[in-house]
């Protein structure tokens, strides 16, 4: 690799889907405009202090007995420093405190960190989802994190800092996005041997697209007509998915994995690990150990016939 | 000079050693015996072993009926042939061995609980003692203690009853044992191990996991895995290992295909099944339990026909099953993947197993109420 591609490294992480660079909202914006306010305050203190250093071994006699006197010391080292610092820390204060959010009537999202997925409820709409959060432009959104089991962190860069999930204790993160656009994000603490394969998606969109979203994920799951996708719920029912995974509007209502009500629509499975697409799904489903190891899931590839995994990833694919 | 002189004689004793061992004038016969103070020597030798190695086990409650009866089960097939039983001789092949196979039944009071445990487990070097075939089974090893125990002054008849259960019949009158033969073609023998136990119908007899209403496909797979030892049990395995694919197919297949008999309902409180069925219905999901019934029923919908289906199934098989799952003896590392879903469904994980009983995902007594759950559903049902 040439020095130039390599010095260009560290920079792809500055745009695309998951930057704090790249703000998708008022908080982020406010966030990434402090990051750039230090960087390029940082910068032009370094610049000056590096000049200073220069004239006092290179400058002239007077401009050296000038620099190294009592006034310059305690201006430069003193004055100057305890001025620009305070002005920062009242800048700082001021922009936490509107990060905090003040909104009365916030969207509330209940985000659960589980070992290594996600869980999304929408305690007001009565919608349960993973790995997916979706919000509507403009409206304020307080996200309510905790854990099930170990420390997670959750961390959308377009949109706010991290904020950890704690089991058996709440926290909050208030943001609001002002455009559409989907937004990665990614567990921050590590959490054990899938942490890396721990993603999430935000998805804004317009509220219209919003209550849409809503009302589909509502729906209950229909009984499918299709032969295939008929054999596919077969299967789901025979190899006892349900006993963890929940259909909304079915018998089935397991809490231990993900809900599964509208897996066919979302951007992708096992939290980011795969794209969601039938084949990939019915690969999980049969092994997933050695796509993503110590992860929940158990595999069926020793329970079901390949034709009924294929069915099933058909019939779970099709639920959008 | 007290050195060189030590030296010196342990290497002519070392070196006489193996000129004696070399020259093969030692006989390693059988026939030949012990000499007189070495076979004393060696019977002390072997006690002390003994003693000192079963210090610490604690043995658990040994007048459970139905232990005494799966130890009977084994004992039949397993030590009979060496060890001789009442009304039953030793074999005279293995009366050849050195040192020879006692009779255990005047032997028996010789030793304390915890060391006829160990002894049953572990075997004994030198003495064509074998070691149980899964010693992560400290629970059958138990039976057979508990069955022993009861051995000393034990009539022909009632071991007959104990071992044999309802084949003791058919073992006796050789008609009987024809029509087994033509009944089930070449699986004879494999049905007459099995019945000893699980009784011809797959009833179980109360002590023994009920194999009737079972799926084929599960009875088989079953039987493979015990024949691969990937599933642990001593008592299971060399039964196992004796048949062939031939004989697996036919025997799941005939215990497939019997009726579910209705046994006496076990006694069951009204809080354990309150909890049982809390548990089977809706699983614990706090503790990452699933629903039971979700894969092994009662409920709606063709169940896998690989997963084992539990109502009516004997109480003590599901907690001891359970059990297996908790600590890590059974599970996806030694069975595979179907076990890795059982594994999974219990919340279980295989990296980090719990601890102690207060730990398990199902606590002890949840794993009792559970299974007495499932034992108090009318069998057969889906």
């Amino acid at each position: 690799m040439r020095p130039a591609a390599l010095l260009a490294l560290p920079l792809a992480a500055c745009s695309g889907q998951q930057s704090a660079l790249a703000p998708m909202g008022p908080e982020a914006a406010g966030i990434a405009g402090l990051s750039w306010l230090l960087i390029i305050g940082g910068a032009a203190i370094f610049l000056l202090t590096m000049l200073l250093l220069l004239l006092a071994f290179r400058g002239g006699a007077r401009l050296r007995r000038r620099l190294g006197s009592r006034g310059a010391i305690l201006a430069g080292g003193a004055v100057l420093p305890t001025l620009l610092l305070s002005a920062l820390l009242i800048h700082t204060l001021g922009l936490a405190d509107a990060l905090g959010g003040r909104s009365a009537d916030p969207l509330r999202i209940e985000v659960t960190g589980r070992q290594f997925w996600w869980e999304v409820r929408y305690p007001d709409h009565d919608v349960v989802t993973a790995n997916e959060i979706h919000i509507p432009v403009g409206r304020p959104v307080e996200l309510l994190l905790t854990s099930t089991d170990v420390l997670h962190s959750l961390w959308i860069p377009a949109l706010h800092g991290k904020r950890d999930m704690i089991p058996g204790h709440l926290n909050r993160l208030r943001f609001t996005a002002d455009r559409p656009g989907v937004m990665r994000g990614q567990c921050a603490e590590f959490c054990g041997a899938q942490h890396t394969r721990m993603a999430l998606f935000a998805v804004a969109t317009t509220e219209a697209g919003f209550a849409t979203w809503i009302e589909r994920q509502r729906t209950a799951v229909p009984a499918p007509e299709d032969p295939l996708l008929a054999q596919g719920r077969r299967a789901f029912a025979s190899a006892g998915c349900g006993a963890c995974h929940a259909l909304r509007g079915t018998e089935w209502s397991g809490r231990n994995g993900p809900d599964l009500t509208r897996i066919g629509a979302r951007l992708s499975l096992a939290a980011g690990t795969l794209p969601n697409h039938r084949d990939a799904l019915r690969a999980w489903i049969a092994d997933p150990q050695a796509i993503k190891p110590a992860s929940a899931m158990p595999g069926f590839g020793a329970v079901l016939a390949p034709a009924d995994l294929q069915a099933l990833a058909a019939w779970l694919g099709s639920l959008r | 000079m007290h050195w060189r002189l030590i030296l010196g004689l342990v290497g002519t004793a070392l070196a006489a050693a193996a000129l004696f061992a070399w020259s093969g004038v030692y006989s390693v016969a059988a026939t030949s015996g012990h000499y007189p103070f070495f076979s004393t020597f060696l019977d002390f030798a072997l006690r002390q072993s003994v003693a000192t190695q079963a210090r610490g086990i604690a043995a658990p409650p040994l007048d459970d009926p139905m232990m005494i009866r799966r130890g009977a089960g084994h004992y039949h097939g397993g030590c009979a042939p060496c060890h001789g039983a009442p009304g039953e001789a030793r074999s005279p092949v293995s009366r050849g061995m050195l040192p020879e196979p006692p009779d255990l039944g005047p032997q028996i009071g010789e030793w304390t609980p915890a060391q006829l445990f160990w002894i049953v487990r572990h075997g004994i070097k030198y003495t064509g003692m074998p070691a149980w075939p899964a010693p992560q089974r400290a629970d059958e090893v138990w039976d057979v203690v508990a069955f022993l125990l009861r051995l000393p002054g034990m009539d022909a008849a009632a071991y007959r009853r104990l071992a044999l259960g309802e084949t003791e019949a058919a073992v006796a009158r050789a008609d009987e044992e024809l029509r087994l033969l033509l009944l089930t073609g070449p699986t004879g023998n494999g049905l007459a191990a099995c019945a000893r136990c699980h009784g011809r119908d797959g009833g179980g007899d109360g002590a023994f996991p009920r194999l009737q209403g079972q799926s084929a496909e599960y009875l088989a797979a079953a039987l493979e895995a015990y024949a691969r030892s990937t599933r642990p049990s001593g008592v299971m395995q060399p039964v196992a290992a004796a048949l062939d694919p031939m004989q697996i197919r036919l025997l799941a297949a005939h215990y497939a295909g019997q009726q579910p008999t209705v046994p006496n309902p076990p006694e069951v409180a009204e809080e354990d099944l309150a909890l049982g069925g809390r548990i089977a219905r809706d699983g614990l999901p706090d503790r990452g339990v699933a629903a039971c019934a979700t894969c092994h029923g009662p409920g709606p919908g063709a169940p896998n026909l690989l997963y084992p289906r539990l109502s009516g199934q004997q109480a003590g098989y599901i907690a001891t099953q359970l059990t297996l799952f908790m600590t890590g003896v059974r599970g996806p590392e030694a069975e595979g993947p179907r076990a890795g879903i059982m594994a999974r469904a219990l919340g279980v994980h295989r990296e980090r197993l719990p601890a102690r009983p207060s730990l398990w995902p199902l606590r002890p007594d949840e794993v009792r109420a559970v299974a007495l759950w499932y034992a108090a559903q009318p069998a057969g049902a889906r």
